[in-house]
């Protein structure tokens, strides 16, 4: 379980590191390494090239605007559990964090790590889809933004090129209910299933689901009041899915964490789920 | 024994483990610790198919890679594991005509680091010719689809019992009921992986090979009997080793191909086991199915077993003993438990098949054993509509029915069967629990209760140490009146060297300070079976007794020259020797020690100069019970399928304690492990027999997030062994897997549920809950 020889290179610019990434094919990006460096070490991976974005500053930064935040692409996982700005005015930002993993997993992986790395059983990628965030990345040929909605194409595989580097992702404030539900084998394992729900406050909401199917996808439906019929509602939504894993009891899992997100949201003095000054 | 020695100052004390520092401060060597200058590692390429021909091997690009000093194939070191007539087949200790599972070594390769290693074994090319595997244990008894070896019948162990008249009681029985248990196949997972360094002294020509193992003089012995070696030119050094379990009781090909490449290529030889090569290479167990049937009449007494027990033994009996044959005839053996169940029937078959060789994992045959009888008796219970702790206490051994004879033929020592589970009863509140139960079920909340009743034969004649019955301590005291005693055990964790030194304190009349014990040499230790069986604390510990008191003779004699005094006056403590009742006519064993040494003029005659001893010591039985009750109250989300273990209480009886907290360590150890067998451990092969839970993301162990807070309270029985004390190293493990299921098919009574399989998954709980 040792990792193949590899050049290793520090960039401190992505303008660096997106060059070294577009000259050698075969490379890849040390940033976490949480994911990366165990398939190296099962000689699953064999990167020519590793390009490590760590002392990339810019990329570490979580920067709250009026209407948006933007999260660099190095935020760790347990510094989004930790932060007080983030638990104060994106809580859910902070109670997603506290399921990834383990402390010392939380304490190297990377919010840009987990986004490209596409696991469809992993938080980052559904929470953004569910809060319609904006993915920006940065290659040889400049910046773009790719809404979350469209970043993901399924198993572990995204629109990002092969020299390109995600660099930030920006959420816009919303004045939803939001709320989060995970079921897993052990804490810290991957998701049998998990979800994000929103309650728009009108009947109507959303459900982004993790570990059910290829990709996250988020899915506008009625939320009842009654929970036979949320349940229908639910039920519904997932033949929406286009992946949709055929697991035996999957579908019924998917439905109990929906239910659980959304009673997440409804706890009362459980205000702290919504975004700053969000009233329902 | 003086009245002194029998009333023990360090024995039963809650001494703290004097191995804790080093191991908490990260201060502890193990095998991978060991860097020799010149020393070169081992990286193995192994089969990537479960059944497979190899047609040809091209070795050229690895031994022209960076670095390489040497590629073996099984010609470069033609040893077989199993040369003897046990088996009809032995393991080459790399394949050469054929692969049998996957992870089998094929070609060792020898290299300046283990980066270098992997990178070369990367470059071997091995083309194969698959065939069909065999991975179904009911097919594989039935020869089919084929034979693993050709030469010899899948079965390689079978044997039938029937306790006399068993026929006619059985059928004669009111009820009867059958079920279908099974297993699934764990591995240990010990934190330190398997680990072996060998090296030639170039000056004496003596190989020191650094081991980590259970049993140190057994790795010599099967070194000598595989390479040709003799015993005074080996020497087994085991460091720190992290973790047993039985599955550090074997010898394993790595190991010879270590030893064999230092020996040939006269360099350092290391080879450390990464996890992925632990989940496939290192002994398996549990792969178990036992086709049970009890007869049993209307109010509740059980009058026989029946069970059909098979084990899937893996493609080669491992070495030097099968973990199949272990499982099953023990199984056989005391499959009644603690209960009074007249008549049993056993046939027992054990195959091979292409998965990994079966071997030893914690309670080896209990936690199956344990799994079918208290499955049983929950059934005989649901199906007379009866409380399950009243059918137990319709069947359990009574205590004046000890010495014990079951219907296999064991038998049983003193234990206190009923007691102990009347103590746990009491400690959870049973018949609160079951109205709490009633009520949560109103809310849809399903809560339940499983009871384990289990025994433990420890301190065995012959174990998974060997048929070492006995085990042997040498001790001195030095010059200056200190205690130094060196063992034959091989602890892997279990604290020896606080509890063998307890009861050294007490015999010899030191402080627990002044005690030094060694282990794990076998330069300097006295021949012993090692660790495993739990037999290091009732054999080892009845050794260290032995050796105590006839030291403490040998002072007692010394003193009682030097104090002119009758040795039936003389009295030992604290480090010094006195006269009844004038403390002022007192030695200390520092200036006993100088005479014994130094001033030998003034010994008696009959005293030999010195202080030093060999004291060995083998039980009277040839096995001693312990016993106890597991109580598990879990919680099952019949929505998600979790089970959640809510509160978790054990009675324990180990006969005397010699250290509760560490017996109380062993426990919440056991339970943990039975809460992975329970509801996460399984390693899982697909069609094509390819293990698919090669890392610790796919073979789950429990965490601390998963163990609950454990209530023991300890009985005492004592053997009639040497101090009264019994093992447990495994009776933990035993009574727990059977505890949880039966608390989760007692959660899931509204819907019908009996565990018959292990472990028990989120989908298993909704496919109850969705039938």
């Amino acid at each position: 379980m040792k990792p193949g020889a590899f050049e290793y290179r520090k960039a401190t610019t992505v303008k660096d590191a997106v060059a070294w990434l577009h000259s050698d094919l075969n490379s890849k990006i040390l940033a976490g390494g949480q994911s990366l460096v165990p398939v190296m070490n099962f000689r699953l991976a064999h990167p020519s090239l590793l390009v490590d974005i760590n002392e990339i500053a810019a990329l570490h930064q979580i920067t709250f605007n009026a209407d948006t935040v933007t999260l660099g692409a190095l935020v760790r996982h347990q510094e989004m559990a930790e932060s007080t700005e983030v638990r104060d005015r994106l809580p859910l930002l902070a109670v997603t964090a506290r399921h990834i993993g383990h402390w010392a997993i939380r304490n190297r992986g990377t919010l840009g790590g987990s986004l490209a790395h596409a696991d469809p059983a992993s938080e980052w990628p559904a929470v953004m889809v569910a809060l319609e965030a904006q993915i920006q990345v940065e290659g040889p040929d400049g910046a773009r933004t790719i809404p979350a909605s469209e970043f993901y194409l399924g198993y572990y595989t995204t629109e990002l090129a092969a020299d390109e580097i995600v660099t930030a992702v920006t959420i816009s404030r919303t004045r939803h209910r939001l709320g989060f539900a995970e079921v897993a084998r052990r804490p810290g394992d991957f998701a049998l299933a998990g979800s994000i729900v929103e309650d728009f406050g009108d009947g109507q909401g959303s459900v982004t689901w993790f570990g059910v199917a290829g990709k996250p996808e988020r899915v506008v439906l009625a939320l009842p009041e009654e929970e036979s019929a949320r349940a229908r509602s639910f039920q519904s939504a997932l033949g929406k899915l286009s992946q949709l894993d055929d697991d035996r009891h999957r579908q019924q899992l998917a439905v109990t964490v929906a239910e659980r997100a959304f009673q997440h949201s409804r706890l009362t003095g459980h205000e702290y789920l919504t975004f700053e000054g969000g009233q329902v | 024994m003086t009245e002194q020695a029998m009333r023990p100052q360090f024995m039963g004390a809650r001494v703290k483990r004097v191995e804790d520092p080093r191991l908490l401060t990260g201060q502890a060597r193990y095998v991978d610790d060991i860097e020799v200058p010149g020393m070169l590692e081992v990286a193995f390429v192994r089969s990537p198919h479960a059944a497979a021909k190899i047609l040809s091997m091209d070795l050229e690009a690895a031994r022209h890679a960076p670095g390489v000093r040497a590629v073996w194939t099984f010609e470069d070191c033609p040893v077989m594991l199993w040369q003897r007539d046990t088996y009809e087949v032995g393991q080459p200790v790399l394949a050469h005509d054929e692969v049998r599972y996957v992870g089998e070594p094929i070609v060792a390769i020898i290299a300046e680091n283990r980066y270098l290693a992997e990178d070369a074994a990367e470059l071997v090319t091995i083309r194969y010719e698959t065939k069909t595997p065999v991975l179904d244990m009911v097919d594989a008894i039935a020869e089919s689809p084929r034979r693993v070896h050709p030469e010899a019948q899948n079965v390689f162990f079978h044997k039938v019992y029937a306790s006399k008249g068993f026929d006619e009681a059985f059928n004669a029985a009111e009820h009867h009921l059958s079920e279908t248990f099974r297993t699934t196949r764990q591995t240990a997972v010990t934190l330190e992986p398997r680990c072996t360094a060998a090296m030639l002294d170039p000056a004496s020509g003596r190989m020191t090979i650094y081991a980590s193992t259970q049993s140190p003089h057994r790795v010599r012995s099967d070194m000598c009997e595989l390479l040709g070696w003799d015993e005074n030119q080996i020497r087994v050094i085991v460091p720190e080793v992290g973790g047993g379990f039985g599955m550090k009781a074997n010898t394993y090909p790595e190991d010879i191909i270590v030893v064999s490449a230092a020996q040939k290529l006269r360099k350092p030889v290391k080879w450390v086991s990464d996890r992925t090569e632990s989940l496939l290479s290192d002994v398996h167990a549990r792969d178990d199915i036992h086709e049970a049937e009890v007869a049993f009449n209307s109010d509740g007494k059980i009058v026989g077993f029946r069970d059909h027990l098979m084990a899937d033994g893996g493609a080669y009996p491992a070495y030097p003993f099968s973990g199949a044959v272990g499982e099953t005839s023990l199984a056989s053996r005391v499959l009644t438990g603690p209960y009074d169940i007249p008549y049993i029937a056993t046939t027992i078959d054990c195959t091979y098949s292409n998965k990994t060789p079966l071997g030893a994992y914690r309670g080896v045959w209990g936690p199956i054993a344990s799994f079918v009888q208290e499955g049983l008796i929950d059934r005989v219970a649901r199906a007379l509509g009866k409380d399950p702790a009243d059918i137990r206490r319709i069947n359990m051994i009574r205590p004046d029915q000890f010495p014990y004879r079951n219907s296999a033929g064991m038998v049983y020592d003193q234990g206190s069967y009923g007691e102990s589970m009347e103590e746990a009863l009491k400690l959870v509140d049973y018949k609160e629990f079951r109205r709490r139960q009633d009520t949560l079920r109103h809310e849809g909340r399903y809560v339940g209760i499983g009871i384990s009743v289990f025994v433990e034969p420890t301190a065995m004649a012959s174990s998974e140490a060997g048929s070492v019955g006995y085990e042997s301590v040498f001790i001195r005291i030095e010059p200056t009146g200190k205690v130094t005693a060196a063992f034959g055990l091989g602890p892997t964790g279990q604290g020896h060297e606080t509890t063998m030194a307890q009861l050294i304190a007490d015999q010899v009349g030191v402080n627990f300070e002044d005690v030094v014990i060694l282990h794990g040499d076998t330069d300097s230790a006295p021949f012993g079976g090692g660790t495993g069986g739990s037999r290091s604390g009732p054999i080892g510990g009845g050794a260290a007794l032995v050796a105590g008191r006839e030291m403490r003779a040998r002072l007692v004699k010394l003193a009682a020259h030097l104090l002119e005094a009758g040795e039936e006056d003389i009295e030992l403590g604290a480090g010094k020797a006195w006269v009844a009742g004038v403390p002022d006519r007192a030695m200390t064993i520092k200036e006993l020690a100088e005479v014994a040494y130094t001033h030998v003029k003034r010994i008696p005659e009959g005293l030999p100069i010195g202080l030093e001893l060999v004291a060995r010591y083998q039980p009277k039985r040839a096995v001693s019970f312990s016993n106890g009750t597991h109580i598990a109250e879990v919680e099952v989300d019949v929505l998600s399928g979790l089970i959640r273990v809510l509160n978790y209480v054990v009675v324990n009886d180990c006969g005397r304690l010699i250290n509760p907290m560490i017996v109380e360590g062993q426990i919440q150890g056991g339970v943990a492990q039975g809460i992975g067998s329970a509801f996460l451990e399984s390693l899982r092969y697909d069609e094509h027999g390819q293990l698919v839970t090669t890392s610790l993301m796919d073979y789950l162990l429990p965490e601390a997030t998963e163990v609950p807070r454990i209530t023991t309270r300890h009985l005492v029985t004592p053997s009639e062994g040497e101090g009264g004390i019994k093992g447990m190293g495994e009776g933990s493990l035993i009574g727990a897997p059977a505890a949880l299921v039966n608390a989760v098919s007692d959660a899931l009574a509204p819907f019908g549920a009996m565990v018959r399989q292990l472990p028990v998954l989120p989908n298993d709980v909704l496919d109850w809950v969705n039938a």
